[in-house]
C-alpha cells in the first residue's frame, strides 16, 4: 500500500517478536520453577485485616504484627483476609499476594539470610494502609 | 561490523546468564531450597539487559534522526514532495 | 474557524450550539480545564510525599481522596474528552461530511461531562480509580463512594454515544469519493479508539451497577460475607480498563500521525501500516486484562495466557513507532513546538513499553506489583505519551481555532521543562518501586533511598507545573493577543495546513 520497500519494517517486526518469544519463555520458566512447593515446607497461616497482620504456625502459635522464622526452612504461606483486599508483602525476599476474603492464596520461599525485613501491605485498603507494616525475624539456626 | 559484534555480544549474555543464574538460585548445600529472590531478580536484570539495549538503539535513532534531518542541517535538502506542496 | 475572540458570539450560543466546531471547542476548554486541576492535585501530592512525616496533608484520608480524584479526573475528564475535542473537530473534515452524524447526540455527550465532574469533585471518593471491592462496599466512606459510581456512569454513556457518534459518521457519512484506504490516520485512530470503547466499556458499566447495589446491601457480587467475589469485579474492571488504556492512547498517537508527516514534509512512511497497527492493536488489547491481576492468586495458566496476550499487542505498538522514524528519515524537519512534543512523546512511549514489557513477566510482578514501579510505568504512558501528544496537536491546532500563534519560545520552554520533569519523576519512580516502596502511601519510613528518591521525584513534579503554568499562560494569552497566523501555513511548512475541506460554522 505504501510502495516504499517494506523489508526494513519487517525484519525490525521480527526481531521485536524474537524478543518477545523470548522475554516470555524466560518468565514461563521462572515462574515454573519458583512455584513447585517443597514438601517438607511448614505451614504459616496469615490473615490481613484493617490495619494489621496476624500469623498462626503449624504448632498453634500465634503472633500479632511479627513473625518469627528461621533460616534455611521452608515456609509456605496461606494468606487469607477478615475484611477487604489487603495483599502481604515482604520486599527483601520478593514474596507478594494478595489477601482477599473469602480465599486462600498460596506462596513458598525459603528465608537464607537472617535479620530483620519488613512486612508491608501492598494493596490500598483505607486509612491506615500505608502503615500496616510488620517485621519478620529470621533467626540463625546455629546449625 | 562493530554493532552486530555488539549486539551478539548481548545476545550470547542472555543465553549463558540463565544457567549460571540457576547454579547460584539453586543453592549451594544438600537440602537447601530454591532462592526465589535470586531467581526473580536474575530474570529482572536479564530483561533489563535487553531493554537498556534496546532502548539505547531507539533512543540513539531518534537523537541521530532529529540531528540529521532537522531544517537547519548544512547537509538538508528540500524533500522531493515541496515542489509540489502537497504531503 | 476562528475562536470567538475577534467577533464575539453570544456564550449561549455556543453552549446550545449542535455543530461540531462548537461542541469540539466546549470539549477542549472543559479538558485542558481539568488537565490543570487535576495536575494541580498531584503537586498537593508531591509536597507531602517529599520526605516522610506531615509537611502538608493533615491525614491520611484527605491525601487518600486527592490521589483518587487526581486519577480519577485526568483519565475520564481530561484525556477522553480532550480526544473528543478533537475528534469533533476533525473527524467531519477528514471524512468530509458536513456535521458529525447525529449532532444533538453529540451535544448531549458533551453536557454529561460537566455534571459528572461535579460529582466525582464534590464528592471526592478515597477508594483510588481502581474502587476495588471489597473496600469499597464495606469500609469506603459515602456519599463521597456513591457519588463517584454515578459520575462514572455518566461519563461511560458519554463515552460510547460518542463513540457511536465517531463510528457512524466514519462509516456511513463518509464522502463516496473517500476509500478507508485513502483516509487520514488521525480518523482511523478515532474509528478503532470508538468501536474499543463500544466493546469495551458497558463491561464495566455492569460492575459500576453491581458495585452500587453491594454498597447499598440489595446484593452480594462482591461481598464474600453474601456469598459472593471481590476478584470477579477485578476481571470486569480490567476487562474494561486494559483495552481503555488502547482508547486512551490510540488518539494521541493518531496526533502524532498529524504532525510528524507534516513538519517532516513527506507524508507518512507506510498508511497501511498504521491502519494494521491500529486495527491489530484494537483486537489483541482485549487479551491480556488480568496482567493487572498476577497477584491476586491466579492459577499458573491463567497467568501465562494473559501474558501470552500481552506480549502480543507490544509488536503493534512498534509498528507505529518504526512508522515515525521511517517518516522522520529523509525529511526536512522544522523543530517547531508540536513536533518537539511529538518526538518526546514517541521517545517516552518506547521507554513506557520496554518497561510494560519487563512488567508483562509474571514472576517480576512479586516485585514490582502495587509498587512506585507501576505508577511509573503508567504514567510515562498518560503523561509521556498520551499528554505530550496531546500538548504538541493542542499547540498545532491553536492557530486553526483562534486564528492567532501562541507563543513559540515559550512553548518549548514548556515542553523542555516538561521533558526533564517527566523523566526525573517517572524513571526516578521505578527505581523507588525496586526498592519496594508501595503505591498509595500517605507517609513512608525514612528508608533512606526512599527519602532521596522521593525528594528527585518531587522536584521533578514541580519542574513539570512550572512548565504547565507557562502553558497556561501561553494559552490565555496569545488566545487573546497572539500575533495573527498566517491561516494557509501557520508554520510556515510549505504545505497544506489543514484538509481542504474546511469547516464551516453555520453561526459565523
Amino acid at each position: 500500500m505504501s510502495g516504499h520497500s517494506t523489508w526494513p519494517e519487517w525484519v525490525y517486526v521480527g526481531v521485536v517478536i524474537a524478543l518477545l518469544c523470548y522475554v516470555g519463555a524466560e518468565a514461563w520458566n521462572i515462574e515454573r520453577i519458583i512455584e513447585h512447593v517443597p514438601e517438607d515446607a511448614e505451614l504459616i497461616k496469615v490473615t490481613g485485616q484493617q490495619w494489621l497482620w496476624t500469623f498462626e504456625h503449624e504448632d498453634g502459635t500465634k503472633e500479632i504484627g511479627e513473625l518469627h522464622l528461621e533460616k534455611g526452612k521452608a515456609y509456605r504461606f496461606e494468606i487469607t483476609s477478615k475484611d477487604v483486599i489487603h495483599s502481604f508483602n515482604i520486599h527483601e525476599y520478593t514474596v507478594l499476594l494478595d489477601a482477599v476474603p473469602g480465599k486462600i492464596n498460596h506462596v513458598w520461599f525459603s528465608p537464607n539470610v537472617a535479620g530483620e525485613f519488613d512486612i508491608q501491605c501492598r494493596e490500598y485498603c483505607g486509612l491506615i494502609h500505608y502503615n500496616m507494616r510488620g517485621t519478620l525475624f529470621v533467626a540463625d539456626t546455629g546449625a | 561490523m562493530k554493532v552486530i559484534i555488539g549486539l551478539g555480544m548481548v545476545l550470547g549474555l542472555l543465553v549463558i546468564l540463565p544457567a549460571v543464574e540457576h547454579a547460584f538460585a539453586a543453592g549451594s548445600e544438600v537440602g537447601e531450597y530454591l532462592d526465589r529472590k535470586v531467581a526473580i531478580w536474575g530474570l529482572f536484570y536479564r530483561l533489563m539487559i535487553i531493554a537498556f539495549t534496546v532502548g539505547t538503539v531507539v533512543s540513539g535513532m531518534i537523537v541521530w534522526l532529529v540531528l540529521r534531518f532537522r531544517e537547519s542541517n548544512p547537509k538538508a535538502k528540500p524533500t522531493p514532495y515541496e515542489a509540489s506542496g502537497d504531503w | 474557524m476562528v475562536l470567538e475572540l475577534q467577533k464575539p458570539r453570544p456564550i449561549w450560543q455556543i453552549m446550545f450550539s449542535t455543530h461540531h466546531t462548537d461542541v469540539g471547542l466546549l470539549y477542549l476548554i472543559t479538558s485542558l480545564a481539568f488537565m490543570f486541576m487535576g495536575g494541580a492535585l498531584a503537586l498537593l501530592l508531591r509536597v507531602e510525599l517529599f520526605s516522610p512525616g506531615v509537611q502538608l496533608i493533615a491525614d491520611s484520608m484527605t491525601y487518600n481522596r486527592i490521589f483518587t480524584v487526581h486519577g480519577t479526573t485526568l483519565i475520564f475528564l481530561f484525556i477522553l474528552p480532550s480526544a473528543s475535542a478533537f475528534g469533533n473537530y476533525l473527524v467531519p473534515i477528514m471524512v468530509r461530511f458536513k456535521d458529525m452524524a447525529y449532532p444533538k447526540l453529540n451535544a448531549v455527550a458533551f453536557w454529561m461531562i460537566p455534571p459528572a465532574g461535579a460529582l466525582i469533585w464534590l464528592g471526592f471518593a478515597d477508594f483510588t480509580w481502581y474502587a476495588y471491592p471489597t473496600y469499597s462496599v464495606i469500609s469506603a466512606p459515602g456519599p463521597a463512594a456513591d457519588m463517584w459510581i454515578f459520575g462514572l456512569k455518566i461519563l461511560g454513556v458519554s463515552s460510547i454515544l460518542g463513540s457511536i457518534n465517531f463510528v457512524v459518521t466514519i462509516m456511513k457519512c463518509k464522502h463516496p469519493d473517500l476509500p478507508l484506504s485513502k483516509m487520514p490516520l488521525l480518523a482511523w485512530a478515532y474509528l478503532t479508539s470508538s468501536l474499543i470503547t463500544l466493546v469495551a466499556v458497558p463491561t464495566f458499566a455492569a460492575a459500576l451497577l453491581m458495585l452500587l447495589t453491594d454498597r447499598l446491601g440489595a446484593s452480594g457480587f462482591f461481598n464474600p460475607a453474601m456469598g459472593g467475589d471481590p476478584i470477579a469485579y477485578q476481571h470486569l474492571f480490567w476487562f474494561t480498563f486494559h483495552p481503555e488504556v488502547y482508547i486512551l492512547v490510540i488518539p494521541a498517537i493518531g496526533f502524532m500521525y498529524e504532525i510528524f508527516p507534516r513538519f517532516s514534509r513527506k507524508p507518512i512512511f507506510s498508511h497501511g501500516s498504521g491502519v494494521t497497527a491500529f486495527t491489530l492493536l484494537a483486537i489483541v488489547g482485549f487479551a491480556s486484562w488480568a496482567h493487572h491481576m498476577y497477584a491476586t492468586g491466579m492459577s499458573f495458566t491463567e497467568k501465562t495466557v494473559f501474558m501470552v496476550g500481552t506480549l502480543a499487542a507490544v509488536p503493534a505498538s512498534a509498528m507505529h513507532t518504526f512508522n515515525f522514524l521511517a517518516t522522520m528519515w529523509g525529511g526536512r524537519i522544522k523543530f517547531a513546538t508540536p513536533i518537539m512534543w511529538a518526538v518526546g512523546g514517541i521517545a517516552l512511549f518506547f521507554s513506557a513499553g520496554a518497561g510494560g514489557v519487563v512488567n508483562s513477566a509474571m514472576p517480576l510482578d512479586f516485585i514490582t506489583h502495587d509498587s512506585y514501579w507501576v505508577v511509573g510505568h503508567f504514567h510515562l504512558f498518560v503523561m509521556g505519551t498520551i499528554l505530550f501528544g496531546t500538548v504538541g496537536f493542542v499547540y498545532y491546532f491553536f492557530p486553526y481555532v483562534t486564528g492567532r500563534m501562541y507563543s513559540e519560545v515559550l512553548g518549548k520552554v514548556h515542553f523542555i521543562l516538561s521533558f526533564v520533569g517527566t523523566v526525573l519523576v517517572f524513571f526516578t519512580q521505578h527505581i523507588l518501586g525496586l526498592f519496594g516502596m508501595p503505591r498509595r502511601i500517605y507517609d513512608y519510613p525514612a528508608i533512606p533511598e526512599w527519602v532521596s528518591m522521593n525528594i528527585i521525584i518531587s522536584i521533578g513534579a514541580f519542574i513539570i507545573g512550572i512548565g504547565m503554568a507557562i502553558f497556561l499562560w501561553n494559552l490565555i494569552y496569545s488566545s487573546a493577543k497572539g500575533k495573527p497566523a498566517d491561516m494557509d501555513d501557520p508554520f510556515g511548512l510549505g504545505g497544506k495546513y489543514y484538509f481542504p475541506y474546511q469547516a464551516k460554522n453555520p453561526s459565523h
